[in-house]
């Protein structure tokens, strides 16, 4: 018979440790079109940090996503980053890249301020405009600005700057300290369908509500949320490396090492909770590596909801999940009904 | 040697290659169409995934001797350089795809799919990528891309279903 439970998982996550150095730096040049280049260390795996990364540096400058042109991780020629690791990237490089692309804007601002006959601090950078506030009918637009800095007053508008989040060393007698700049919290809920006869679980749906700070792009959030529940899935159920005695891989092909395919994935819905973090850029924290993690727990507690065994290895394999509804039944063998 | 003529994305290539070269390995290493990607080379991942005479195959399992005189096509075939094919573009449209490389093997399973002119459920959609591995994207975004891309290229609908009941039932 097939048993259906539901179970709930919860997580927090750090982002941005703070026991060792971990720096970004970051460069931003306004070019005379009024265009941005945003030279950058880290490196885009497909997670679209790239994409958030000239987002951040469009939003401060005041120009579209699509005028920055963003070039990344020639390490021979771009700025140092400590990598595309720890879930860092749009909270530690995405603060470099704020502070770079402020310093190129307030190079800007001192080159309008008497343009608009304005002090520097009067000026905003919006809609490819130098504007001052509140009367933003007295603009320039920022190719004009960035083409009388660079060509009449000699300053061309480059911004460089690093961020580090504070490095806390840890208290050697306690083991207390701050490792982390900040942290991020999610719960997922899952429901599966437990077969009592073959130990089979099915994932038939999945909630994933994740507090990321600001999600400066809710799409590709949600993709990591989608792709992260995935990994969970197999981690939860499927995947596992097998060793002989020699420690030779047992499994090395995806024949036998099961990963989730389109036909193991449930339908999801995912809840961005957004929560504005004062330490990152407009208030982003951080989203990759959090949304694997509490998938298997609130997938064991379904199975526990389901069939009432606790799974406390992983993955939780048909044969580990039969086994353990067996030694709940005492042992005795269950009688099948007989085939009609 | 031997000397295998393909048609490919229209076009007639010819390579001497010695006869154990597979499909795949024709493709990538002499006619440097390096989109089809290898994965696992053993017919598990699709990542590989080309048309043979409009049936996806797993390139890396197929002798490049046996697809002589066919008809193949891969991903270089489908975008123009103004204009992406409609599946591409389904997929741009929801970011589908994150590190792309089960893009290509994704894209033309999809497009052997919606070629077969059938009628298309959430689950045949499901069913027909199952051969695909990605290790990015948890698949919803893809599968929602190929919905869109069939809807477009069809104009018909994929029925709506309450997965949560749906699967109880099967
Ligand atoms: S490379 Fe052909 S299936 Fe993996
Ligand atoms: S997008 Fe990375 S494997 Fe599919």
């Amino acid at each position: 018979m097939r048993h259906r439970g539901k179970g709930v998982g919860c997580m927090w996550y750090p982002i941005g440790f703070t026991v060792l150095a971990n720096p970004s730096a970051a460069t931003v040049k306004i070019n005379e079109d009024g265009t941005a280049t945003l030279l950058t260390g880290t490196v885009e795996t497909g997670q679209g940090s790239l994409t958030v990364l000239g987002q951040i540096a469009a939003e401060e400058l005041g120009i579209s996503t699509d005028d920055v042109h963003v070039v990344s991780a020639d390490t021979d020629t771009t700025p140092m980053d400590t990598g595309a690791i720890a879930s860092r990237t749009t909270y530690v490089t995405g603060n470099a890249i704020k502070l770079a692309a402020e310093n190129a804007k307030q190079i800007l601002f001192e080159v309008a301020a008497p343009m608009l006959d304005v002090r520097p601090d009067q000026l905003e950078a919006v809609d490819r405009k130098i504007q001052v506030q509140y009367f933003p009918q007295r603009c320039l637009p920022i190719a004009d600005v960035a083409l009388q800095a660079q060509f009449v007053m000699g300053r061309p508008p480059i911004g460089s700057a690093s961020y580090n989040p504070p490095t806390v060393a840890m208290d050697s007698e306690t083991g207390q300290g701050k490792p982390f700049s900040t942290y991020v919290y999610a719960t997922q809920c899952a429901e599966v369908e437990v077969d009592d006869e073959t130990g089979q679980v099915d994932v038939i749906y999945m909630s994933a509500a994740h507090d990321c700070g600001t999600a400066i792009n809710p799409m590709l959030v949600e993709g990591q949320i989608e792709g992260g529940i995935s990994m969970g899935i197999g981690f939860a159920l499927q995947e596992e490396m097998l060793f002989d005695d020699n420690g030779q891989q047992l499994n090395p092909n995806l024949t036998n090492y099961i990963m989730p395919t389109s036909l193991d994935m449930p339908e999801i819905d995912v809840d961005i909770v957004e929560n504005f973090d004062p330490t990152g850029p407009f208030g982003a924290k951080g989203v990759g590596e959090p949304t694997a993690v509490p998938t298997a727990a609130a997938i064991c507690n379904a199975i526990h909801d389901a069939v009432g065994v606790r799974i406390t290895s992983l993955p939780a394999t048909a044969e580990k999940v039969l086994k353990a509804i067996k030694a709940r039944d005492g042992g005795e063998q269950k009688a099948l009904p007989a085939a009609e | 040697m031997t000397d295998v003529t393909l048609t490919v994305n229209g076009e007639e290539r010819t390579a001497s290659v010695p006869p154990e070269t597979t499909l795949l390995k024709m493709l990538r290493e002499d006619l440097n169409l390096t989109g089809a990607k290898l994965g696992c080379d053993v017919g598990d991942c699709g990542a590989c995934t080309v048309l043979v005479d409009g049936i996806a195959v797993n390139a890396c399992l197929m002798l490049a001797g046996q697809a002589d005189g066919k008809k193949i096509e891969t991903i270089e075939g489908l975008s123009t350089l103004e204009e992406y094919h409609p599946i591409q573009k389904a997929f741009e449209e929801v970011a589908a795809l994150q590190c792309g490389f089960c893009g290509p093997g994704m894209i033309m399973s999809t497009k052997a799919l919606i070629d077969q002119g059938e009628d298309l459920s959430k689950q045949e959609i499901k069913d027909a990528l199952s051969g695909n591995l990605c290790r990015c994207t948890g698949y919803t975004k893809i599968i929602d891309g190929v919905i869109d891309a069939y809807e477009d290229i069809t104009g018909k609908k994929v029925p709506e279903t309450n997965p949560r009941e749906a699967q109880s039932a099967a």
